[in-house]
């Protein structure tokens, strides 16, 4: 069971990040595949959080007694995932726009029938 | 002195400011993307002098590495962000008049975007930063890759999307390892303790973070994008797209291989994966009808050249590696710029459209010949002194598996010359298209009319064209500079050393 306590959100993380590969590969539904690309975003995010994170630790902003920096959390992985997520967001918004422009041009979002450019 | 950080600080605020120009002054909104080059031309070339004995390193808020953010601006850093202002600047003078539909403002900004993005990636010395700047790099292209809205446009970008999207969360993996292992984000400081953590562990996130880049590099097994979003973007992103975002890509794999990993082990892989890409590029390239399809898939091969040059790993590879980087921009984003007005001319893709358009078109046609026989490197344009440095440093190394690899990219020229002197052939010595007249009968008169390129592009296809001969006859210009990038490139203690004081 410690083992499982320990590395917990490393297990969520991975299990998010294979998830979100795996709809992407496999789903042919554009719409789905950018809620691949959503939920691979956040496990990356969720991974990037753990790698900084101390069990039973305090936000790297209060101090005060009793609060010693070795029961801080990291705050370098914080100030990442913030700006992964601002970069996320545009990402997808972006895909989601392109997603309306290719429905309205082939009125399908199945990624199989759109098939003009080839090698 | 000038301080390095103005580089992408001007870019990235002018960027922002043209939204606001349009909306009081609509005609100036064009030219700020020439001012902002122009800017960042006359700073690179300025610090390029002083980089040469010692690199400027800038950090930022006043943080000294590894605590804070650096700027290194080294000799390749320099070489880089002058490279990208000056092709930025002549695609930028093109598009003065080549863009005219659709929203050109958000052209603008998202084109400005994209060369600050590049200019960022190649100056940060900090490895999540670089990362950040490859994301602008990476949105901006997506977005003007589906500028004109059309089938194929869209389709590409959302191909481009996907692929960079998964490729930027396994850079991001790698990254997020890497500060796991080590805890700090700085390269130098990676590089510094790269040899205390056991080399299997240091495997994972190095395979990670290269196979992320690799998506943007367009390396091989991850090169499905490139020829949609090059063909299917307007001509002036193409250029762009082939002459700066996937070198820039190939810079972030180099710096990591080199600087920060130090990886010889997995020189000799990089090298045959660099010419599978080379033979992959040139074989697809051959068998294509549409012109700028042709083009994006010879990009693919030049790069698998490069790529290769750079996997030799000794000072003349790493140096050749470069001269045939910035050879390939210039030469590259010549034939884009070129094509984009005969396809203007033609309004098609064919390449036997293009039928006798050396009588209609003989300047941007000159211009193409010029392009291509650079590309393939026929002297004495400046295609053949790099494509020479890079045998020769093959040949230099007296091993015989690059001996081999040698030949194969030599094999593959062979392919590239075939391809290119066939579109030559088809410009010049077909006759000129009939022109059919209105009952769909051949009509008695070929169309002499001739309609050159707008006087604008042709001054900067010019430009271009004058680069392209004057560095081929006198390659010392440039040799130099690239040696001392190539050796900033390999000695990565000079690199730590001067970062960490």
């Amino acid at each position: 069971m410690s083992f499982l306590n320990s590395y917990i959100y490393y297990i969520g993380a991975f299990g998010l990040i294979l998830i979100g590969l795996y709809i992407i590969l496999v789903k042919y539904n554009l719409i789905k595949v950018i809620i691949g690309l959503g939920i691979l975003d956040t496990g990356v995010n969720l991974f990037l959080i753990s790698v900084g994170y101390i069990t039973k630790g305090t936000a790297p902003i209060f101090s005060g007694p009793g609060v010693d920096s070795e029961h801080m959390v990291d705050p370098v992985p914080q100030a990442l995932v913030l700006t992964a997520i601002v970069i996320g967001v545009a990402v997808l918004a972006l895909a989601l726009s392109l997603a309306i422009r290719l429905y309205q041009h082939y009125e399908t979002l199945n990624l199989r029938k759109i098939r003009e450019q080839k090698w | 002195m000038v301080n390095p950080v103005l580089l992408i600080a001007v870019p990235l605020g002018l960027a922002f400011a043209i939204p606001l120009f349009n909306l009081f002054w609509k005609a100036t909104a064009k030219y700020i993307p020439l001012v902002a080059l122009a800017f960042n031309l006359v700073v690179s070339l300025l610090l390029l002098t002083q980089v040469f004995e010692n690199p400027v390193i800038v950090s930022i808020g006043g943080w000294r590495p590894p605590f804070g953010i650096n700027l290194v601006a080294g000799p390749v850093g320099v070489l880089f962000s002058a490279i990208i202002a000056l092709v930025g600047l002549l695609v930028s003078v093109y598009a003065l008049d080549y863009i005219k539909e659709g929203p050109t403002e958000k052209y603008h900004m998202l084109y400005l975007l994209l060369l600050t993005g590049a200019t960022g990636v190649v100056l940060t010395g900090d490895i999540f930063n670089l990362f950040v700047f490859f994301e602008i790099l990476c949105i901006s292209s997506y977005a003007l890759v589906a500028y004109l809205r059309d089938k194929a446009g869209i389709e590409s970008a959302v191909k481009y999307l996907i692929q960079g999207a998964v490729g930027s969360s396994l850079l991001l993996i790698g990254i997020g390892l890497l500060y796991g292992l080590f805890g700090t984000l700085n390269m130098a400081d990676i590089a510094q303790n790269i040899k205390s953590i056991s080399p299997i562990s240091v495997f994972v996130p190095m395979v990670l973070i290269i196979t992320g880049l690799g998506v943007e590099a367009a390396i091989f097994p991850l090169n499905a994008w490139l020829p949609d979003a090059h063909s299917s973007a307007p001509s002036s992103i193409s250029a762009i797209l082939s002459g700066i975002a996937i070198e820039v890509g190939l810079y972030a794999v180099a710096r990591v291989i080199f600087t920060i990993f130090g990886a010889s082990s997995i020189f000799l892989f990089l090298a045959l994966l660099g010419i599978l890409t080379l033979l992959v590029g040139e074989m697809c390239a051959f068998s294509q009808n549409n012109i700028k399809r042709m083009l994006a898939y010879s990009s693919i091969g030049q790069i698998g050249l490069i790529l290769f040059a750079l996997a030799i790993a000794t000072s003349y590879g790493v140096t050749g590696g470069l001269f045939q980087l910035v050879s390939h921009t210039l030469s590259k984003a010549l034939l884009f710029l070129a094509v984009g007005y005969m396809i203007h001319q033609t309004g098609s893709l064919q390449i036997s459209a293009l039928e006798g358009m050396g009588k209609k078109m003989p300047l941007t046609c000159l211009a193409f010949t010029i392009g291509a026989f650079s590309l393939v490197g026929l002297p004495p344009f400046i295609g053949f002194p790099s494509k020479f440095l890079v045998v020769r440093a093959a040949l230099a190394t007296k091993e015989t598996y690059f001996c081999v690899l040698i030949g194969l990219a030599l094999l593959g020229t062979v392919i590239e010359g075939a391809y290119f002197f066939r579109v030559v052939q088809v410009l010049y010595f077909y006759p000129v298209r009939y022109e059919k007249s209105s009952n769909g009968v051949k009509g008695e008169k070929p169309n002499p009319r001739r309609k050159e390129a707008p006087i604008i592009a042709l001054i900067s296809m010019f430009i271009f064209v004058a680069l392209i001969v004057i560095i081929g006859i006198y390659p010392k210009l440039v040799t130099d500079v690239l040696s001392s990038a190539a050796s900033e490139l390999l000695n990565r203690l000079d690199y730590v050393r001067n970062v960490l004081g």
